[in-house]
């Protein structure tokens, strides 16, 4: 009856709009459309489907169905597991990683993985030609990568490393015999036709509009109970919630806002899931140490804890998240669950600026050392709503005090490079780490003048602990390093640590077994419930 | 005449040149380049993603390495034979990837111009001839009223309302061809796509009566109370001649001048509109393109519109002659 009346009013709506009266074009599209296929929306297109080559969150998104690994990580535990290495061994040098492959594992278009395909993946990687940088830099320290025999390759590091087996191990395959046609890689025809290895096989991509994945019968695994998987790309992300409620899109990420506010009907309850797990990132302010102003451990402190985190996770997130008071994954082992994060507290605040000599000695308002007044600029990228509102919330807390703030909004690419360039007081961002990060990149004190470490956090202890970690294989030594690092940035809070917020995701009860892991959802596994009519 | 189009049509290569590197340069000089984007996505970087050594290899590979004046000239070289070069995004060729959103923003476009001009031309001079009237009033209050309206919250009210299954489902929200009706013949292909174009083309319309409309309003009564009018009703001439012949054809000219903005412009999509609607159009492809410092397509876009504003301003200048005889292109010999 209701899909009689929506026939008669989209009629309605065509005659309306064109005084044409064509029934066929119009149709109910719950009744079209496939319903062993599960619909995911996705923000943005990616350019290309290339794992070497590409840099973007949504093309990994779409390719973790199509291209496998050597090994993987256990949904539940991140724990690595074996998926294209049938076993692995590691020589007592920890220099040689030997990898032993699965026999009789296709690529979608029927030619077997060997061995060769993992050297050239390598060598790929490696050339100078390939724009893959973001990725080059993981690979640095691997001299090369042998194949043994046909189903054995040898990964050679040049020094240890506690992560060159997950390093190894998720090495981006590509099939040497589409992509090593002698054309350029980087503008290869198959970066917008995978061919992969994985339980789906890529279909069909309408530019602008889906790209439509269908299930590998050459697959060896077990067999999804989804025959396609299908992303529609949609930019808006209050359309998209409205095309999830008429029901021609099954999976969709919420924003807090929608979560909250637009997805608690009964009537959505009824017919969605709504599923929330934690992501390893956090967002942050970051102090500039390399600026006199920030360059005091006590006005660093000072700052945090001017910073009502707890109120304005209320104000501005809904209450989402969880504050953190350190750089490792909130979950991990890694992460000192005993270290609380600092409280909002004025007071102790003014104590440390006025022990760092920060004191208004002329009576303006405004705090003074040796005749400079403590004024600083806040930059943020242009466009998020939260650096804006937390800007101001701040500039208002900190004027209390005495603290003149000033806010500076960029556009992204003037964002980064101001960041290169360390040409900032302070700013916010977020990052997002790897299940068991390596603080070299972001934290060690080499890497202020080049690498990720933009707020020239340099402490001699932490170095240590750096370099000690990156060569240390026993987990628990390792955790205790974890611990202590996380101690220190603690007590010298280069960053005022904000909140891990968590990925907010409704799904159709269309589908069972949907199950939330810790690495999140994993749609292999999910059973179309009912077939509706 | 001939001479005159040859002395123009030489002038459009120094300004097109003068004009491509003015905006080569400002995206190169620009802060911010693509191979540094890449390290992090957007409001969020990636632990670890950057090596400056890495970084300035891979800058080599796209040019960026070379002076500005030396990569303008390599992009010149190429774009002499047609050549718009390799987009950064997907490495498709340029060229297929305007070819693919062109389509959709002229078809868009050009409805929504037609609608505009059949509704504000005729609109403005019955409003010129009837001025301060009833009518005059209130459709300069409805139209100013429209014109106000912000598009984004139009477009989404309208899709909320019409399409959004919560109050009335008469349209599909978004797109321009549903997945499924691409197999259908091309009459039901058609009216299938335009089902989907009804709500844009109101979002890109409604905003557009009021400023045509009292442009033509305004042009006409300068024209009506010229005394050529007067005499063309003393002579006795219909109210129809008058108006249509005499006044609307003077009236012309300052509609000319608009003419060279319409060449461009079809060319422009509405970024706002098209991701409200979900449309693969122009606007997203050069917002994008800006956004990632993607040189070769902002490059590509934007000498197709500086050629077509050049053509227009040429092609208006011609019509001036038409519309004007008294309008001289060339000094009398």
């Amino acid at each position: 009856m209701e899909l009689r009346a929506s026939r008669v009013l989209c009629a309605g709506g065509i005659a309306l709009a064109l005084a044409l009266g064509s029934l066929s074009a119009c149709g109910d599209f719950s009744s079209v459309r496939d319903p062993r296929a599960l619909y995911i929306h996705l923000g943005s297109e990616p350019g290309h489907l290339n794992p070497i080559t590409s840099t973007e969150a949504v093309a990994s998104s779409i390719n973790q169905h199509i291209y496998e690994t050597l090994l993987d990580r256990d949904y539940d535990t991140a724990k690595l597991i074996p998926q294209l290495a049938e076993s692995w061994t590691i020589s007592g040098d920890r220099l040689r990683y030997r990898f032993r492959l699965k026999k009789g594992i296709l690529w979608s278009d029927g030619v077997e993985l060997t061995a060769d395909d993992i050297v050239y993946s390598f060598k790929t990687i490696k050339d100078p030609n390939v724009a893959c940088a973001p990725l080059k830099v993981y690979y640095i320290d691997v001299r090369e990568v042998r194949k043994i025999d046909r189903y054995t390759v040898e990964f050679r590091y040049s020094k240890q490393y506690y992560q060159a087996l997950e390093i190894c191990g998720t090495i981006p395959i590509v099939p040497k015999h589409v992509f090593g046609d002698g054309t350029d890689f980087n503008t290869h025809k198959n970066d917008r036709f995978p061919v992969g290895t994985g339980p789906f096989r890529f279909e069909r991509w309408d530019t602008g509009k889906r790209i439509v994945l269908v299930r590998n019968e050459r697959y060896k695994g077990k067999t999804p109970d989804l025959h396609r998987i299908v992303y529609r790309i949609v930019a808006e992300p209050n359309i998209a919630l409205q095309m999830v409620k008429k029901g021609e899109l099954d999976v969709m990420s919420v924003r807090a806002i929608q979560w909250v506010r637009q997805t608690n009907s009964e009537k959505f309850r009824q017919g969605f899931y709504k599923l929330e797990y934690y992501l390893p990132t956090y967002n942050y302010i970051g102090w500039n140490a390399a600026r006199p102003l920030f360059a005091d451990r006590r006005v660093r402190l000072a700052m945090t804890h001017l910073v009502n985190r707890e109120a304005i996770l209320d104000k501005l997130l809904f209450g989402i998240g969880e504050i953190v008071s350190g750089s490792s994954y909130l979950y991990s082992k890694g992460y000192d669950k005993s270290i609380k994060p600092w409280p909002y507290d004025p007071v102790k605040a003014r104590k440390l600026l006025a022990e760092a000599g920060w004191r208004d000695t002329d009576g303006d308002g405004i705090l003074d050392r040796n005749g400079k007044k403590f004024a600083f600029t806040f930059t943020m990228p242009s466009g998020s709503k939260f650096a804006e509102r937390l800007g101001t919330i701040m500039k208002e807390d900190l004027s209390k005090v005495g603290i003149a703030m000033d806010i500076n909004r960029y556009e992204w690419a003037v964002f980064v490079q101001k960041l290169h360039q360390r040409d900032f007081d302070a700013v916010t961002l977020a990052w997002s780490l790897s299940w068991e990060d390596d603080p070299y990149q972001l934290w060690h004190s080499t890497q202020a003048a080049g690498g990720s470490n933009f707020c020239s956090f340099k402490n001699a202890e932490a170095d240590d602990i750096i370099i000690r970690l990156r060569k240390e294989f026993d987990e628990r030594a390792r955790i205790k390093l974890y611990h202590r690092f996380h101690r220190i940035l603690h007590e010298e809070q280069p960053y005022t640590f904000l909140y891990c917020t968590p990925a907010q995701v409704v799904v159709s009860r269309r589908f069972g077994g949907v199950k939330v892991h810790l690495r999140g959802l994993n749609y292999l596994e999910w059973k179309v419930a009912a077939i509706d009519d | 005449m001939i001479k005159y189009l040859v002395k123009r049509l030489l002038l459009l290569l120094p300004t097109f040149i003068g004009i491509s590197l003015i905006t080569y340069a400002m995206i190169r000089l620009a802060p911010g380049d693509y191979t540094t984007l890449r390290a992090g996505l957007q409001g969020e970087l990636k632990a670890g993603a950057i090596g400056t050594e890495i970084i300035e290899q891979e800058k080599k590979l796209y040019g960026l390495d070379k002076p500005v004046i030396v990569g303008y000239w390599d992009w010149f070289k190429r774009l002499v034979v047609l050549d718009f070069g390799v987009s950064r995004k997907d490495g498709r060729p340029v060229a297929e990837r305007i070819a693919e959103a062109l389509p959709i923003t002229l078809s868009l476009n050009i409805i929504s111009m037609i609608i505009v001009y059949i509704i504000s031309i005729p609109g403005g001079i019955v409003s010129a001839l009837k001025k301060d009237s009833l009518y005059d009033r209130v459709s300069s209050l409805v139209l100013f009223i429209l014109y106000s309206l912000p598009s984004f919250w139009v477009g989404l009210l309208l899709l909320m309302v019409f399409s959004g299954g919560d109050y009335l489902n008469l349209f599909p929200l978004g797109g321009i061809i549903s997945d499924w009706a691409e197999d259908f013949s091309f009459f039901d292909r058609m009216v299938n796509i335009a089902w989907h174009l009804a709500l844009p083309v109101i979002t890109l319309t409604y905003g557009g009566f009021a400023f045509l409309s009292r442009y033509t309003r305004a042009t006409m009564l300068d024209v009506i109370n010229q005394q050529y009018i007067m005499t063309a009703r003393a002579k006795g001439l219909s109210e129809k001649r008058v108006v249509l012949v005499h006044a609307f054809r003077n009236s012309l000219v300052p509609l000319v001048t608009l003419m060279a903005t319409i060449l461009p412009g079809l060319l422009g999509g509405s970024v706002i509109v098209e991701s409200i609607f979900s449309i693969p159009g122009m606007g997203m492809l050069a917002f994008e393109a800006i956004l990632a410092r993607d040189i070769p397509v902002i490059m590509a876009i934007a000498s197709i519109s500086a050629v077509l504003t050049l053509l227009g301003i040429l092609i208006a200048d011609i019509l001036y002659g038409v519309v004007d005889p008294r309008i001289r292109l060339e000094a009398r010999q």
